[in-house]
């Protein structure tokens, strides 16, 4: 039933694998007491599939121990990377120490830096605030304008209607006081004068005193403590007439900006011979009736009042002691004007101009 | 007797709450003694995780050692192939730990490596190394691995004798675990029965070199 000698290969696997069934089995064991060769062959066979089938195991299992090897070298540079290697606690009082000395190390490099930022910081501030300053108090410069506005009047700062006449004026005395040409005022009957001076301010007027003649006005601010400039007036009014040929300039406001001209007396009498004037070569507009007449040295010697007729290049002024006459009739005046000094002598023209800048003003004239 | 406890371990569940280092070391032997079956049956995840926990060792002590990168691999291998080779008995008992025995038989083939590349006849095995391979009971595993390691040189050798046809057949049967139906398709017979008949008559081929060669 079996051809041993062809299938002893198949009996020794089948044997090895032990999937022979019992009665093949009982048939081997049997051949194989009663045939010695056979029985040496056999196990011949066995130890050769033995060997075999576990050298191939051995193999595959080198093959498979290599591929590991290569895998892992591979993977523990990628789990390097991502380890977190935790701190032992072994060091924690250490690093804890260390820690708080970097804390308050860089707390105090902090500190003794963030000073001098600060320093720096509040130089900005200074200069900013002394910036601020100046605007605040300019602020309150105007504030205390406009507050001084409010008190002395209860009309308007700035008149509602548009000026009907204008001219010119100068301060008498500094407390409110000042000179105009009458004519400039008796327009008619006027409603109202106001002073504007040249930082643009309106004050109202009221009229004090007048020399129809002489077409000298003297006027008031109507405002408590009122001054035109810081310090009493620059100049002095001359009380003796001015010789012929002096040098002479004046500040008027023929429209709302300041002008100046310069001349020289080209007589010392008037318009048809009136000794209460001059007759000035200098150039004039209207509008600049009331400006003062100043000399060299910064005495006011005379009101400017009237232009000849064209082509004539007259213009004619009233001299100053006509504005003394007109002070003595009103003892009031008299007793306020007290001014003797002259600050403009030795300056400059331009710095005379500039002095007397915050008492010459534009006066206007309002009609209902 | 307070044996009580781990006569009733579950490694379970009273090992994660409790963990006692005489039921951890129980626990580990477990594991190991799976793990050897696994190794034993071919299984690539266990004996990687085998390679992974205790390559680093025996790789950390033979550089120490003054052995390369190259060395550390053929070593740690071939300590593999050992434990692999014991495994294979059913009967098998580690009287260690894994990683002990593989440290051991690691250990012993660097020994075996300095003595045969160092001409210094003074350098002994005895001195350095067999102590501890004393102590794990390697001694009789590694004679056996030698021995194997003889014979198999030799069936392959007798292999190569065989001729072409038969040699390409039982390698790609024993070593590349190809079944019948692949082997005669690729060799070009005409049905497995065929490649089966071809396959006993290069078995009686080999075995007639094979024991010629051990008779020599």
């Amino acid at each position: 039933m079996m051809n041993l000698n062809s299938s002893i290969w198949e009996l020794a696997e089948s044997y090895l694998a032990g999937s022979m069934a019992a009665d093949e089995k009982k048939l081997l064991s049997e051949k194989l007491e009663s045939d010695t060769d056979f029985a040496e062959e056999f196990s011949e066979c066995v130890d050769l599939l033995k060997s075999v089938t576990n050298s191939g195991k051995l193999h595959n299992f080198r093959n498979m121990i290599g591929e590991i090897h290569k895998d892992q070298s591979v993977k523990p540079a990628r789990k390097l990377m991502n380890k977190i290697i935790a701190l032992p606690p072994l060091f924690w009082r250490t690093t804890a120490v260390a820690a708080c000395v970097a804390l308050i190390t860089s707390s105090i490099t902090y500190w003794s830096i963030t000073p001098s930022i600060k320093k720096n910081d509040s130089q900005y501030n200074k200069i900013s605030r002394e910036v601020e300053h100046i605007k605040t108090g300019l602020k309150n410069n105007t504030a205390d304008i406009e507050s001084i506005k409010k008190s002395a009047n209860t009309q308007p700062v700035q008149p509602a209607s548009q000026a009907k006449f204008t001219g010119t004026g100068f301060a008498l005395t500094n407390d409110g006081y000042f000179v105009t040409a009458w004519h400039v005022v008796n327009q008619g009957n006027f409603d109202s004068v106001y002073i504007q001076n040249n930082e643009g301010l309106y004050y109202k007027a009221v009229l004090v005193s007048h020399d129809d003649k002489a077409d000298i006005a003297i006027m008031k601010v109507d405002k408590k403590n009122f001054r035109f400039g810081k310090s009493d007036l620059p100049y002095t009014i001359a009380k003796s007439k001015a010789l012929l040929g002096a040098r002479i300039f004046t500040i008027g406001y023929p429209n709302n900006d300041e002008v100046y001209a310069e001349g020289y007396i080209s007589s010392r009498n008037g318009f048809e011979g009136d000794n209460l004037q001059y007759t000035l070569d200098l150039p004039a507009a209207h509008g600049q009736s009331g400006s003062p007449v100043v000399d060299a040295k910064g005495n006011i010697i005379g009101i400017l009042t009237a232009v000849g007729s064209p082509g004539e290049a007259n213009t004619y002024a009233v001299s100053t002691t006509a504005l003394y006459d007109l002070i003595k009739e009103s003892p009031a005046i008299a007793k306020v004007h007290q001014h003797r000094n002259n600050r403009l002598s030795w300056l400059g023209r331009e710095q005379q101009i500039e002095k007397m800048e915050d008492y010459t003003f534009s006066v206007k004239v309002y009609k209902k | 007797m307070r044996n009580l406890a781990w006569k009733k371990y579950d490694p379970g569940k009273l090992g994660y709450f409790f963990p006692n280092p005489v039921l951890m070391m129980l626990n580990k032997v477990i594991t190991d003694q799976q793990l050897l079956v696994a190794l034993a049956m071919g299984d690539r995840k266990a004996t990687s995780e085998i390679y992974k926990k205790n390559y680093p060792v025996v790789k950390g002590w033979i550089i120490k050692s003054g052995g390369t990168e190259a060395d550390c691999a053929d070593i740690f291998q071939e300590a593999l192939v050992v434990l692999f080779s014991k495994a294979q008995d059913e009967n098998f008992r580690l009287s260690c730990a894994v990683g002990t025995y593989l440290f051991a038989v690691s250990k012993h083939f660097w020994f075996k490596k300095m003595q045969k590349s160092s001409r210094d006849p003074s350098f002994s095995m005895e001195d350095m190394g067999n102590l501890e391979t004393a102590i794990s009971g390697v001694e009789s595993d590694l004679n056996a691995h030698y021995e194997r390691e003889e014979h198999f040189e030799l069936l392959n050798s007798a292999l190569d004798q065989v001729g072409e046809p038969c040699r390409s057949l039982l390698r790609a049967f024993y070593h590349q675990d190809k079944s019948m139906q692949e082997i005669s398709a690729a060799f070009g017979y005409t049905n497995a029965e065929n490649a089966k008949t071809q396959k006993y008559k290069c078995l009686n081929r080999l075995k007639k070199i094979f024991f010629n060669m051990q008779a020599k």
